[in-house]
């Protein structure tokens, strides 16, 4: 059975090309790929630690190097054939990578998690470079100083107007870019750092082997699944994958992963009819994966993931909902492996009955005492255990939208850009110790069902008619923006951009609480990249 | 507030010469003058129409990839100077046959060259002056070297070299020409002026430099994508400020305030100060030929103001973007333009539409500007 399953999945591998799955395999490996294609331009410094100029000086992630590799292929003439490209970006990545302490805080970019409002971004880099990047393009490189200025002289003789742009042209630019930013992006960012010369010296644990994933899909909701990772060549798997949605529907797919750096998980799926791409970070340890799947037409409708290894002791991935109120029977659904039947939450929770059992999850009948404490409880299933797995509640308080500032983009509509939506998702929360809601004491329960609606964000938006013409919420959350182009009936023909507010309202025994995100409905995103 | 009211002489002299048409010598300039309007559209056409008809009447093609549609006219109105090819070419055009009469190329193998803007002609006409942006190719990386006035002898005809260059800042936008002193006005961060024989530089008003306290005053914010003035003889620089009249950062009591740099192309006389509140977006401004306190500006809207008196007078909605304006040099006639494939014509005393030019393709970022041909 198994091996039938295998068959059919690499069939299908061969037609994947996600950072490079293929079957055609490379002769030469990627040092050599490099003096064979890269050297009427780029030349030998003689030094073993860095032999190549400006290639040597740069640690960059899977994607960064296959932008590079795009660039020299689209703009300096490369020619380079697609096995020898996968074996370049592989090489480049493994050996002039990112530690994964060195992508911890920008994973969001590489899981091309829409709708980020990054926090705590330097200065110099917000008034520098963030006019057109996120600040994690720069945070994903590190170069040496001097590496950092050719990036900004590089910038100059690419787009010529960068100086000229709104937000550079009041200020010396270039010589800020280059005397001081690129400065403390060498200290900042330095090409050589202990946690890539540990990390790269560390022994990597091999991904083969059974996981237990839990995630969510905008259009299909949360999900949990077994996934069979089988080794293929090195660093490269196969996958099956067996599951459900929350509704008790059966998830199945298959595809390929690949490893890149030792912890780089990138994944190229179908499941059920859908292709899908993973991105993934490995633990150290090798025993859990985090990341993000999504469409691979459509990288918006995606949602996160976490995975855990399964081995002979119980493990527990999540637990959905995440939230009882007093005094109310609830279906949990606890998903994980080899799971015991001994199941406790602590005071004031008791377990009614495990309703049904699969090789991922486990459906558990449990009622909370209408006295039981408000807060956290701590989930233990045999001698496995997981913190601030379910939260006691009195009543809903408050509900946040996610997230709260977004974007969507028009599209579609006959141009080559195809519609670009927003996804919600209400999360509640009781008012805790002190009664108000709104307060640092709010006990965060988690995500809850909501009813969606939309409504002009101001004014302006109002008299524009907005709400007419910028896009339609669905039942699950899920924005669809207007058509692309000009639009007649508009003031100044203007396209069916808008302002716009979303709101989320989840009922509750007849009380209905709502929140508010704001939503920029705006044009075409014409220049995406890889790492925005 | 208020621009510190300057003489203007020349200004008077036109006055005169208007009296005498009305005397009907028909000895003076205006009536001896054709008035043609440029503009460059998508993919890469130079057009020139008839004000009188308001009718095109040539179109000629450009050679290479459409760049950013900036024309510099010679003196006598009879050669259009357009940039092309991404911002690197210049090719000259007899505007009465299309026959191109002078190019040059300002990039090499070795060294990529961008003029942003930049571009402006001698007031005998004999020389061409543009801003170069150079950044040597080396093999594996760009370095980018100090902007440069390149200054290039028309009557060189095709393939034309540089005769003199001298350093300039960077920034450089929108350049201009003084009569009385055969400077080049560098718009860019400041405002100067570059000796043409020497490449000695002076400062005309001091922008981004200036010597306002940061507690009061938000350095400004001054950019030109588009070059105009041709219909007196004058440069305006636009910028944008914040006047913090409580704490730096409170929005509340905040004035948000345009500003002009004006540059009289005569006779180098310099005016500069805020000028209006700031309530809208304009791209560009031309002022009234018969009184210099009128300005008129483009963007979203058509809209008049009173730089004096630091008020906007009449708003006139347009039915789409339109970056450009000109006017002819009677003041009869404002051309709006740029963006999308029209130019819209307006009566100066309401802003109400008269007319409109329809053309093949988007002007884009054109320039649109006005040669003045004797007859």
């Amino acid at each position: 059975m198994k091996n039938r399953s295998m068959k059919r999945v690499l069939r299908f591998g061969g037609a994947v090309a996600f950072l490079g799955f293929a079957s055609t395999v490379s002769a030469i490996d990627g040092p050599q790929i490099i003096k064979e294609n890269c050297l009427l331009c780029h030349s030998e410094t003689g030094k073993a630690e860095a032999p190549f100029s400006r290639i040597s000086q740069q640690r960059k992630t899977p994607e960064g190097w296959q932008m590079t590799i795009n660039r020299m292929k689209s703009q300096r003439g490369l020619l380079l054939k697609p096995e020898d490209e996968r074996v370049l970006i592989k090489y480049l990545a493994d050996t002039q990578g990112l530690a994964p302490s060195e992508t911890a805080d920008f994973r969001y970019v590489l899981e091309r998690e829409p709708n980020v409002v990054e926090q705590n971004v330097p200065e110099h880099l917000a008034s520098t470079c963030m006019g057109c990047h996120s600040g994690a393009r720069a945070g994903l490189q590190r170069r040496t100083t001097d590496e950092w200025q050719k990036l900004v002289h590089f910038h100059m003789g690419q787009v010529p107007s960068i100086e000229y742009l709104a937000g550079h042209r009041d200020r010396p630019w270039f010589q800020i870019a280059l005397n001081e930013t690129s400065t403390q992006l060498g200290e900042g960012y330095p090409l050589v750092t202990k946690a890539w010369d540990d990390w790269k010296a560390a022994p990597k644990a091999p991904l083969n082997g059974d996981w237990v994933m839990s995630g969510f899909m905008p259009d299909k909701g949360e999900f949990s699944a077994t996934v069979s990772v089988m080794p293929n060549k090195k660093d490269e798997y196969t996958l099956l994958v067996n599951g459900y949605y929350a509704n008790g529907t059966k998830l199945t797919g298959s595809g390929n992963a690949k490893v890149f750096a030792g912890y780089e998980w990138r994944g190229a799926v179908v499941i059920d009819g859908r292709k899908m791409r993973q991105v993934f970070a490995a633990s150290e340890d090798g025993q859990s994966l985090s990341g993000r799947m999504f469409l691979k037409n459509d990288d918006v409708i995606g949602g996160e993931v976490f995975a855990k290894k399964a081995g002979k002791s119980p493990v527990i991935v999540s637990v959905s909902p995440t939230y009882i109120k007093q005094g109310t029977t609830q279906t949990l659904k606890i998903t994980g492996s080899n799971l015991s039947e001994k199941i406790s939450l602590g005071k004031g929770i008791s377990v009614e009955g495990v309703v049904s059992k699969t090789a991922d999850h486990m459906l558990v009948k449990v009622k909370a005492d209408a006295k039981a404490m408000v807060g956290d409880r701590t989930l233990a299933v045999g001698a496995s255990s997981l913190d601030a797995a379910l939260a006691v509640y009195d009543s809903v308080a408050r509900v946040d939208i996610t997230p709260g500032e977004s974007i969507a983009r028009i599209g579609g509509n006959g141009g080559p850009i195809p519609k670009q939506k927003s996804i919600y998702r209400a999360i509640g929360y009781a008012a805790g110790a002190d009664g108000k809601p709104g307060t640092e004491d709010d006990l965060k329960l988690g995500y809850m069902p909501a009813t969606w609606s939309l409504k002009p964000f101001d004014a302006v938006a109002e008299e524009e008619h907005d709400l007419k013409y910028a896009g339609k919420i669905n039942a699950q959350g899920i924005f669809t923006p207007g058509d692309a182009g000009l639009n007649p009936e508009r003031k100044m023909s203007t396209n069916n951009v808008g302002n716009l507010a979303v709101v989320g309202t989840v009922t509750e025994g007849g009380a209905a609480v709502s929140g508010e995100a704001h939503l920029l409905v705006t044009v075409q995103d014409f220049v995406k990249e890889l790492i925005q | 507030m208020k621009f510190k009211q300057m003489v203007n002489p020349a200004k008077g002299l036109g006055a005169v010469m208007t009296g005498l048409v009305l005397m009907g010598t028909g000895l003076s300039v205006q009536a001896a003058t054709d008035e043609y309007l440029l503009t460059v559209t998508r993919p890469n056409q130079l057009h020139v129409i008839d004000t009188k008809t308001d009718k095109l009447l040539r179109s000629c093609d450009v050679p290479g990839t459409f760049g950013n549609g900036g024309i510099a006219s010679s003196p006598d109105g009879k050669v259009a100077y357009v940039m092309t090819n991404k911002w690197e070419d210049v090719y000259g055009f007899n505007i009465s046959d299309c026959k191109i009469v002078f190019s040059m190329k300002q990039s090499t193998p070795m060294e990529q060259v961008k003029s942003i803007i930049s571009m402006t002609v001698s007031a005998d006409g004999k020389e061409l002056y543009t801003v170069q942006n150079p950044v040597k190719l080396h093999k594996d990386h760009f370095e980018a070297i100090q902007p440069r006035l390149a200054v290039y002898k028309t009557d060189d005809g095709l393939n034309a070299q540089p005769v003199r260059t001298y350093p300039v800042d960077r920034r450089i936008t929108k350049l201009g020409f003084i009569e009385k002193t055969s400077e080049v006005i560098l718009g860019g961060g400041d405002i100067k002026a570059i000796d043409t024989t020497n490449g000695k530089v002076r400062t005309l008003a001091k922008l981004q430099n200036w010597d306002r306290s940061p507690e009061g005053w938000v350095p400004p914010d001054a950019f030109a994508m588009h070059t105009m003035g041709e219909h007196i003889g004058e440069y305006i620089m636009p910028y944008f400020t914040i006047k913090w009249n409580g704490e730096p950062g409170d929005m509340e009591k905040a004035e948000f305030l345009w500003g002009m740099t004006k540059v009289d192309t005569k006779t180098g006389d310099v005016t500069t100060g805020e000028v209006l509140p700031f309530e809208f977006i304009v791209f560009n401004w031309v002022t009234d030929p018969n009184d210099e306190d009128i300005v008129y500006g483009s963007f979203n809207q058509l809209s008049k103001h009173n730089i004096k008196e630091g008020k906007t007078l009449a708003v006139h909605p347009m039915p789409h973007t339109y970056y450009n304006i000109n006017m002819l040099e009677d003041g009869s006639k404002i051309y709006v333009g740029g963006t999308s494939s029209d130019i819209s014509i307006h009566d100066p005393k309401t802003l109400k539409k008269i007319g409109s030019i329809k053309l093949a393709g988007d002007m884009s970022t054109s320039d649109l500007r006005i040669a003045k041909v004797q007859r």
